[in-house]
Order: C-alpha cells, then sequence, then structure tokens
C-alpha cells in the first residue's frame, strides 16, 4: 500500500512540478489572503520557531461548520466561542495567532501532519481519550434528543421505529454506534439517518422526511434558535465535555494551554467571551 | 454574505482556471506519450491513467496534501492550495488525455499516406493536418469535461479551501439557513452557462469547412 502510493506520488510528481508548480505557486497567496484572519504564508518549509526567539505561531485547527464554538460569520469573518478563547491565549503568551481551518473528517491528518497544533473546536473528550493528549475540560456538553413539539414523541422509548438523524463524525453518532453507548436504542429505530452538516438534517427534520435528532445540546440550541416549533426530550441520550486535543508528544504546549485557561478564566476573560454566546454560556466550566 | 461568498466565487474560478491551464496541454502530452515507441513508457502511462480515472478525485486530493508529510515527513504548510492544483490538474489531464487519444486515432490512416506522399515530415503531418482536425472534434467531449470540472471544484471543500461551496456549507451552518446553498447553484449555473456559451463560439470559429 505504501510502496503504491509512493510510486503514485513520485512518478507523478515529476509530471506536476513540469505542469504546475510554476503556475500553483504565486497564486497560492493571492486568494488566501481573503479569508479573514487566516494568513497562510506560501513559504512551505518554515520551521517551527519555537526556541529561536520568533515569535511562536500557534496554529487552531477547527472545523468552520461548527456554530457557536467556530463558525465562519456573514461578514466572512471567522468566529465562535474556541476561536475567541484560543485568540485570548495567544494574546496572553504574545504568541501569533493562525486559523487552520479543515475538513472535519480529516482532523486527525491534520493533526498529526502538523498543519495545526491542536484539535478545538467543540470537541468531545468522551470516549477518545486515549486518542489524544487532552486539556481539561472547559465545557460541559450533553447528548439530546431534538423533536417537534407535536410529534407525539415523549420519550426515548418512543423513538422505536422512527427515523433519527445524526451528522456524520460528531459524538451523537459516536455514541449510537457504541455497543456500550446507546447502540441498542439506536437499534430500535427505523433508521439513523447519516448526515454532512446538522443544518441539512434539521431541514429534513422541518420537512418531515425525519421524526427526530440526535445532537449536542448546544449546537441544538444553536439550531433551534428563533423556531418555536421545536424542543428536546427531558430523558437525555448521554453527557459529555469539551477539551482541547493535543498530539500526544506535545505536553509542553498542552501545559501552556492549560495554564493560560486558569489565568483567563481567573481574571474574568473567558466569562466575558462565553457571555457573547448565550447558548452555551450555562455549559461552561471554566468561567 | 454576497460579498463573502463572491471572494469564494474567485476562489473557484481560480482552481477552475489553473486547472485549465495546466491539464489542457499536459493532457496532450501524456495523449502523445500513450503512444511512445517505449513499451516502458507506455505502461507507465497507462498506469498513470488509470489511478486517476481509478480512484476518487477526492481521495486524490487527500493524498496530494497529506502524502508528503506521511512518506517523507515534510512540512505542510502553506501545501494546501498548490496540493489541490496539482491534485486537479493530474486528474483532468488523463481524462483530457484520453479523449486526445479518441480524436487521433480515429483520424484515417488515408490521411497519414497522403501527407506521407506529399513529402510532410512525421511532425509536420500531426502539427497541420492531424491536429487541426482532431480538436475540431474533440471539442463537444472538451466541454464536457470543461463543465463538469466547474462542479468538481466544489471538492476542494476535503482539503478546506475557501472555495463558494465550501463557504455556502459554512454560512449555512452559522445562520441556519439554505440561502448560500441557493447562491451557490446559481453561481455554478451561470458559470456553466458561459463556459458552454464560450465554447459554443469556439466551435463556431473552428466550423471553417462549412
Amino acid at each position: 500500500m505504501k510502496k503504491m502510493l509512493a510510486l503514485l506520488l513520485t512518478g507523478a510528481t515529476v509530471f506536476s512540478l513540469m505542469a504546475c508548480a510554476a503556475p500553483a505557486a504565486p497564486a497560492a497567496t493571492a486568494p488566501e489572503e481573503a479569508v479573514e484572519e487566516a494568513p497562510e504564508e506560501a513559504a512551505a518549509e518554515e520551521a517551527p520557531a519555537e526556541e529561536s526567539g520568533e515569535t511562536f505561531v500557534f496554529k487552531h485547527g477547527f472545523d468552520l461548520d461548527y456554530p457557536p464554538y467556530s463558525f465562519i460569520g456573514e461578514d466572512g469573518q471567522i468566529g465562535g466561542f474556541d476561536v475567541e478563547v484560543a485568540q485570548a491565549v495567544c494574546d496572553y503568551y504574545g504568541w501569533e495567532y493562525e486559523a487552520v481551518p479543515f475538513n472535519w473528517d480529516a482532523k486527525d491528518a491534520e493533526l498529526n501532519a502538523g498543519s495545526c497544533d491542536c484539535i478545538w473546536s467543540g470537541f468531545t473528550m468522551n470516549g477518545r481519550e486515549d486518542d489524544y493528549l487532552w486539556s481539561k475540560p472547559y465545557s460541559d456538553n450533553t447528548q439530546m434528543i431534538m423533536v417537534a413539539k407535536d410529534s407525539g414523541i415523549a420519550s426515548l422509548a418512543d423513538l422505536e421505529g422512527k427515523i433519527v438523524g445524526v451528522q456524520t463524525a460528531t459524538s451523537a453518532y459516536d455514541l449510537l454506534n457504541d455497543e456500550e453507548g446507546q447502540k441498542q436504542l439506536a437499534d430500535t429505530f427505523a433508521k439513523l439517518e447519516v448526515y454532512e452538516t446538522y443544518t441539512i438534517a434539521f431541514n429534513d427534520l422541518k420537512a418531515g422526511a425525519i421524526d427526530a435528532i440526535a445532537i449536542d445540546v448546544t449546537s441544538g440550541n444553536f439550531l433551534m434558535s428563533g423556531e418555536t416549533d421545536y424542543e428536546f426530550l427531558a430523558e437525555m441520550l448521554g453527557s459529555e465535555q469539551y477539551g482541547i486535543g493535543f498530539r500526544k508528544d506535545d505536553q509542553e504546549l498542552c501545559d501552556k494551554i492549560n495554564a493560560a485557561l486558569d489565568a483567563l478564566a481567573a481574571d474574568g476573560t473567558i466569562d466575558k467571551i462565553g457571555k457573547n454566546y448565550p447558548d452555551i454560556y450555562d455549559y461552561l466550566i471554566l468561567k | 454574505m454576497l460579498g463573502t461568498m463572491a471572494a469564494g466565487m474567485l476562489r473557484t474560478c481560480g482552481i477552475f482556471a489553473l486547472t485549465l491551464l495546466g491539464s489542457l496541454p499536459l493532457g496532450m502530452v501524456i495523449a502523445l506519450l500513450r503512444k511512445s515507441r517505449f513499451t516502458v513508457v507506455r505502461g507507465i502511462i497507462r498506469g498513470y491513467i488509470s489511478i486517476m480515472r481509478g480512484t476518487p478525485l477526492m481521495l486524490q486530493l487527500l493524498v496530494w496534501y497529506f502524502g508528503p508529510f506521511y512518506l517523507f515527513g515534510w512540512s505542510i504548510r502553506g501545501w494546501r492550495f498548490p496540493a489541490l492544483i496539482i491534485g486537479f490538474v493530474l486528474n483532468y489531464a488523463a481524462y483530457f488525455a484520453e479523449i486526445y487519444r479518441g480524436g487521433i486515432e480515429s483520424m484515417p490512416v488515408g490521411q497519414y499516406e497522403a501527407a506521407e506522399v506529399l513529402g510532410y515530415s512525421k511532425t509536420q503531418t500531426f502539427m497541420r493536418i492531424i491536429l487541426p482536425q482532431v480538436i475540431k472534434r474533440i471539442m463537444p467531449s472538451v466541454t464536457n469535461e470543461v463543465i463538469t470540472l466547474v462542479k468538481d471544484t466544489s471538492l476542494a471543500f476535503t482539503l478546506a479551501y475557501q472555495e463558494v461551496f465550501s463557504l455556502a456549507k459554512q454560512i449555512s451552518a452559522s445562520q441556519t439557513s439554505f440561502m448560500p446553498f441557493v447562491i451557490a447553484g446559481v453561481f455554478y449555473f451561470i458559470a456553466n452557462y458561459v463556459v458552454a456559451y464560450a465554447m459554443e463560439l469556439i466551435e463556431k470559429k473552428l466550423d471553417y469547412y462549412k
């Protein structure tokens, strides 16, 4: 497998170098500049500026599809609770902040390849304890079931024979597929419909194509803001906590971020940022 | 929202233009190498084409972006956009090469024989007699491929490049609205309308025997 990849890569690199290295390199900077606060430098082989006296560039890896933790606003600016706190941490240490929005499905590859220093994007620790080096948890979150108020579904047991939607690669999805989680419950569903984003799942719920959505409470609250016809079941699906995931050998950075989180919680910075996000404020642990 | 999406549209157009710029000529090189005298060259090109056509473009983009790190341990900072373009160019070059080959092989042997009798060299025969006719013949297939490319640019979301479709997805998530998708849809439709129109003009221009 590896050999085949290597062959494919080397063989094709020859072509690519002839064909497109030239046009691609100068163009790389121009479009990137348009993404505010994401000034990715085109200089590829830049050594990490750790003890060289240069400013450390903190590469914050996150998903732009995950409001209110990290998202892109109407004005094209990135925002979200996690983004603001990460920026505050950078201000605290005098680091340079670099936004690395990634495709959620490729998060591990991005982290291991070093294109980002951490996964910090409403990232559930539970069930992934051994996969990353974790910061301290900063937010509580619960997995819930969202239904239309007039659906007649009042408990988890009522979901038997119903169609339930969930977003791919989320902890709600993992929970429903975990033998020790809620797999048994999921087996009673007529179908578990897996979506690319919760927005589409929510539209399907509105359209009546599915009966319920399994979702974490903060994302769910965000979706339901401005809607009156939907509610969570009182019975919750599971509980979890959010943390920041680092590469396992990156203890130093993890310690630094933990220290900064404590300091920023103590001086009220996190509380202030949290107030901008009423959907999640009540669930924050560090504030 | 429109301003943000317009920036995404520009980036989509950038991928589109660079891919065509790279893959149209590269496809011709590959088509010619495919007919090379050397068995090894022919074998390599056949392998290349079958990999490019036989695996999803999305997967190829991931390999191009992450490959350098996982295979050689190189830093991939700033590599996102170049990897994207390399992935698109090499993939589309494979398809264009096969279109070119089809066009070249559709030329009757009689033309080569006639050219030889008239004292044309092999290069002259190809450049002055075969190629102009090939281009005319393959235009409809090329148009097809170019239109597919406009829509395939959305695969750039795999590498989190902020083109119009990634932005539509993200803004849709943060605004809980379908509007960004509608805007993206209209954009793709108009872009393809323009492409189809431009290709039609070119076809008419090439129609000089009528």
